[in-house]
């Protein structure tokens, strides 16, 4: 490995309004290296990176490019230096066809007399997918209704389409699936050998470890730590971010699958075409049902399925517990059952709306007094008392959604569930882009709820999440149910990805 | 309390701009804007707007707009003119409210069901309606409403059925369930779906509720001009889509929708139109450009509030990178 550091900063501050983001940070990367950034939600690593990559400018400090000052005033600026970024935070315009959305900002090379040929763009944009070895995009469609996964791909073909020296990735393997994740990986190794560096940041330890070289330690806004990834552990990682030993295992211990003989819902031939086919299962009281697949597995599809907001073309979900049949997301609703999305932000919390706004929505049928009252009062206690019991970091509870980090905005979108008394309760990806703190709290509620009688569906890409959670695991291929493993049968990554692919 | 920290400029410019326009026609009017008997007629004049505009809030929270409340106006006035003298006068309340509501449940079925931009399905109504009125007018000779049903317009009927359906309608918007649920659509339509409220049903909902007050607005006027006219129902949709924009609600609805808004933008827009009349300038052919440059400038005033507020209160990051996208979409 080349010892000349390619990247330097030295004593980086960052302030927001009262916040101080970035303390004296210094922190560099060599050439070739690839370097982990790790630390708790709302540690500063986002924000360096978007220094580095010029989304924010520094109060203090200094960075040096190839032992020159280096301050990039835009992101293009940045690109012009060869550093490119991509983010926590979906970045893609979605009225936009793809293709388009690889060049933003950059499509000046394909204009001619002021019309920009998307022929041409497109043609250049298939190249990079080809040149990187990037999982296939169709180019000339909008971006608006594509999955998270797909647009990640757009995101990051665009940081690579402006051949990086310094590539800078914020949390994007929790948005893609086992496959994609591989195809990352490869990509990572291959920028290595080509001599190129990247910045990962991740709240995965055990992949941070082993796909990176080095790892930096964040704590508010400070550097705790740099370690050789090939001599480190989780557990001092862990031990490093959150100051405090915690305990390893936050996933289930027993290994015996435990819930009880009554079906709360049971799903029939559930095919949506084109995502599902004739997916049968069953769930039961108490019961942590999860799910696993690849990309096109349909997993997600099967959670949308069951709280009604996909239409199936055939088959039957009966909700046993009630005896009636699930045709909408408002019969869902009304009958004790609750539906966590994969994509927080767009699909699940109303972002400009207040924290109060959003935990009451799932619960005024419930909180309505005499000719249909809500008030105020009730309300606002409903709400102040969620936000006390899963303590959501906050000024107070008028604050709108999009001020809270990702961790937060988790606790409010699941937390307002839990105040009902659900029956069923669905959770797409319910760990995606939060710390191990909220991560760990969120397995504790999950345990909670499975002990007070809830049968819970989690549909998730992580695997050692629905391996350490699940009761019963239901793998999918191609749409439609592979194989179904018992916690205490074969239950491990090598048989579960066996069957995967 | 905490709420009052929470007011924000967007929150203030409703008031000033009615402050502003409420204490300069008063100045300009020399005092005559305040006379007892130009103050009831102030009231009189903003009746319609409101209960109307109340109705209006319900669809407007949901972010989308019903242009279509003139001409379901001017219809409702004149089949119900036409039934009360048909088979009695008192049948000109029942088939107002039904037709009215009836309209009204047809936007919103096209709207919802077939995802029609209500802008665009609106307008088309805007135009087909007045055809439909015109034709209607063309072989129904009587105008006037019945001689028994003018008492509608007497204060101790007038007045105390106006309070009634604001109050009502305040309730079910800010006190209830569908006010709630319309709101969360107009913040997001798809997160709104994703926790289980029936879109397609609230939507019909808040056309009914809207084309409901269309229906009681249609009463209002029946009783005090004596019958229907050519005239009526021009522009009224504008009237109402400014009432509650002055009013600081966003033409994307959500949470900035709310009953006290709409109050303050009639008032403002009704002391508009009263005050030019009283300093003599509506006979002129400045009135209505005047008119326009007003709520112009009110309505940039309250944009650029907005805006500015919505810095405040969200994220610092994230106006950074909203700004780094824009710009990024300015250059594409």
């Amino acid at each position: 490995m080349n010892t000349d550091k390619m990247l330097e900063i030295i004593g980086l501050n960052k302030y927001f309004g009262p916040t101080h983001a970035n303390k004296n940070l210094s922190f560099s990367v060599k050439k070739g290296e690839i370097k982990g950034l790790i630390g708790e939600n709302g540690s500063g690593k986002s924000t360096l990176i978007s220094q580095i990559a010029g989304l924010y400018s520094s109060d203090s400090g200094q960075m040096l490019l190839d032992g020159k000052p280096y301050s990039p005033g835009s992101p293009i600026d940045a690109n012009n230096r060869g550093i490119s970024i991509v983010m926590q935070e979906l970045g893609v315009i979605g009225s936009l066809p793809a293709g388009v959305n690889v060049f933003l900002g950059r499509t000046k090379q394909f204009t001619k007399n002021g019309v920009v040929s998307l022929k041409a763009l497109n043609k250049a944009a298939a190249e990079q997918f080809e040149k990187w070895d990037l999982p296939k995009v169709p180019l000339s469609k909008l971006t608006d209704g594509m999955m998270i996964e797909t647009r990640k791909i757009i995101e990051l073909a665009r940081a690579l389409s402006v051949d990086p020296r310094l590539l800078l990735l914020d949390e994007i393997t929790q948005s893609l699936s086992m496959n994609n994740r591989n195809k990352l990986y490869e990509l990572i190794n291959k920028l290595k050998a080509m001599g190129r560096s990247v910045i990962v940041i991740t709240h995965d330890v055990e992949e941070l470890i082993r796909i990176t070289d080095t790892i930096t330690v964040l704590r508010d806004g400070e550097v705790v730590g740099d370690v050789v990834s090939a001599e480190t552990t989780p557990d001092e990682i862990k031990h490093m971010m959150v100051g405090r030993e915690i305990s390893g295992d936050y996933y289930r211990a027993d290994t015996t699958p435990e819930y009880a003989d009554k079906v709360v819902l049971s799903v029939r031939d559930l095919t949506v075409p084109g995502e599902i086919e004739n997916v049968s299962f069953d769930v039961h009281e108490s019961e942590i049902l999860g799910f696993c697949g690849l990309s096109d597995s349909g997993i997600h599809s099967v959670g949308k399925a069951v709280y009604g907001l996909i239409k199936p073309s055939g088959g039957s979900i009966h909700l046993k517990s009630k005896d009636l049949m699930i045709k909408s997301a408002s019969k869902a609703l009304r009958n004790n059952m609750a539906y966590v999305p994969k994509d927080r932000d767009n699909e699940a919390l109303m972002i400009r709306a207040s924290i109060h706004d959003n935990f009451v929505l799932p619960s005024l049928t419930e909180l309505q007094g005499k000719v249909g009252y809500l008030s105020p009062a009730k309300l606002k206690k409903m709400a102040q008392d969620m936000t006390d019991k899963l303590s959501v970091k906050c000024t107070d509870i008028y604050q709108t959604i999009d001020a809270l980090s990702g961790g937060n905005k988790q606790k409010v979108n699941l937390g307002r569930w839990l105040a009902k008394d659900i029956k069923l309760l669905i959770l797409d990806c319910p760990t995606r882009g939060v710390d191990v703190g909220v991560k760990a709290y969120i397995y504790f509620l999950m345990k909670e709820a499975k002990n007070n009688g809830v049968a819970t569906i989690l549909i998730s890409d992580e695997l050692t999440e629905v391996l350490g959670m699940s009761d019963r695991l239901i793998v999918m291929k191609d749409g439609a149910v592979a194989d179904v493993i018992r916690r205490d049968e074969d239950f491990t990554e090598q048989s579960v990805i066996r069957v995967m692919i | 309390m905490i709420k009052k920290s929470r007011i924000t400029l967007q929150d203030i410019v409703p008031f000033a701009a009615f402050f502003v326009i409420f204490f300069f026609f008063a100045i300009v009017s020399k005092g005559r804007m305040l006379s007892a008997y130009n103050l009831s007629i102030l009231l009189d004049q903003s009746i319609m707007t409101i209960v109307v505009g109340c109705g209006a809030l319900f669809v407007v929270a949901q972010g989308s707009i019903d242009l279509s409340v003139g001409v379901n106006l001017a219809l409702t006035s004149v089949i119900a003119t036409w039934a009360a003298n048909a088979w009695g006068g008192w049948l000109l309340i029942p088939v107002a409210l039904l037709v009215g509501t009836l309209v009204g449940i047809f936007s919103g079925t096209v709207v919802s069901k077939f995802k029609v931009p209500s802008f665009m399905l609106t307008i088309a109504m805007l135009i087909g309606i007045r055809g439909i009125v015109n034709f209607i007018q063309s072989f129904i000779h009587t105008q006037a409403i019945p001689a028994s049903m003018s008492i509608l317009s007497e204060p101790y009927i007038k007045y105390p059925a106006f309070v009634l359906i604001v109050i009502v309608l305040g309730y079910v918007f800010e006190y209830t369930k569908i006010g709630r649920y319309c709101k969360a659509i107009g913040e997001n339509e798809t997160t709104a779906r994703f926790v289980g409220v029936p879109v397609t049903f609230m939507k019909i909902v808040a056309f009914a509720v809207c084309g409901l007050t269309v229906g009681f607005g249609a009463l209002f006027s029946l009783s005090s001009i004596g019958g229907t006219s050519q005239q009526i129902g021009l522009f009224f949709e504008m009237r109402v889509a400014m009432a509650v924009f002055l009013g600081g609600v966003l033409v994307t609805g959500g949470t900035s929708a709310k009953l006290y808004k709409v109050l303050l933008g009639s008032f403002s827009i009704t002391i508009i139109v009263n005050g030019l009349a009283l300093i003599g300038l509506s006979q002129t052919q400045y009135s209505q450009s005047i008119q326009g440059i007003l709520l112009l400038l009110i309505l940039g005033v309250t944009i650029l509030a907005s805006k500015k507020s919505k810095k405040y209160a969200a994220h610092p990051e994230d106006d950074e990178i909203d700004a780094h996208s824009e710009d990024q979409a300015a250059k594409a």
